[in-house]
């Protein structure tokens, strides 16, 4: 009966850790200590749709991935996969150039 | 020179008569056709609010144009002419067809994915597609 209790060690308990990427700043950013927590894993919008080219006209597509002040959501944010998120900051810089959307800092 | 799709957009000031951009659109047709382009399509979007002001102007009229050609002399024509054209007060022109070609290989080799595996070809070609 006390065996039982010693055999379920502390082992692997607790949730995944976040795995680090690549190419970071050396320091990392602000790493949350012990406070950790399920997060709902984010799938690509494009993936799903099966997207094969981001149109540079239709803005209220492209609206979902800019801030208000007309910043590039990171793909953390969006959950972008790494293909569509490049094809969109394309998207995205050339409807700026033909102010369909706003540059970052113009208000 | 294999045949290049541009789309080239151009933005006029709000108060410009219907006219003067009907006018100006007849002439960039004409200089495409004088250099062996032609023009595919021609939309006119209307009075939209821009999203940053342009020659102090916080609307513009927005003109659409689908341009195919051979020479890309054209575009450095019609890049002129709407620089030299009063009312045109920005334009922009992007070449598509290298993005249109990629479009179509991708769309093939999911057909070709979804017919070699006609069970789970919707989270087979997903998945892939997303890894690559």
């Amino acid at each position: 009966m006390a065996e039982e209790g010693t055999q379920q060690s502390r082992g692997p308990a607790g949730p995944p850790q976040r795995p680090r990427r690549e190419g970071g700043p050396p320091g990392g950013g602000p790493r949350r200590g012990k406070r950790q927590y399920f997060r709902k894993k984010k799938v690509c919008r494009f993936c799903v749709e099966k997207v094969d080219f981001i149109d540079y006209k239709k803005v209220e597509m492209l609206q979902p991935f800019v801030q208000d002040r007309g910043k590039i959501l990171p793909r953390r944010m969006t959950g972008t996969c790494s293909k569509h998120q490049r094809w969109l900051g394309v998207a995205i810089k050339r409807a700026r150039n033909i102010a369909l959307l706003s540059f970052a800092g113009v208000s | 020179m294999e045949e290049r799709l541009y789309d080239l957009i151009f933005i006029c000031r709000p108060d410009t008569p219907e006219e003067e951009i009907n006018k100006i659109i007849a002439t960039l047709e004409q200089a495409a056709a004088e250099r062996g382009g032609k023009v595919d399509k021609t939309e006119k979007w209307g009075t939209r609010k821009l999203a940053y002001r342009v020659a102090k102007q916080r609307e513009g009229f927005y003109v659409y144009l689908v341009l195919r050609s051979t020479q890309g002399e054209m575009i450095k024509e019609l890049e002129r002419r709407l620089k030299v054209a009063d009312p045109v007060i920005k334009y922009l022109t992007v070449r598509l067809d290298e993005e249109i070609k990629r479009q179509q290989k991708l769309v093939k080799r999911r057909e070709r994915r979804s017919a070699r595996r006609p069970r789970k070809s919707a989270g087979g070609a997903e998945q892939s597609a997303a890894a690559s």
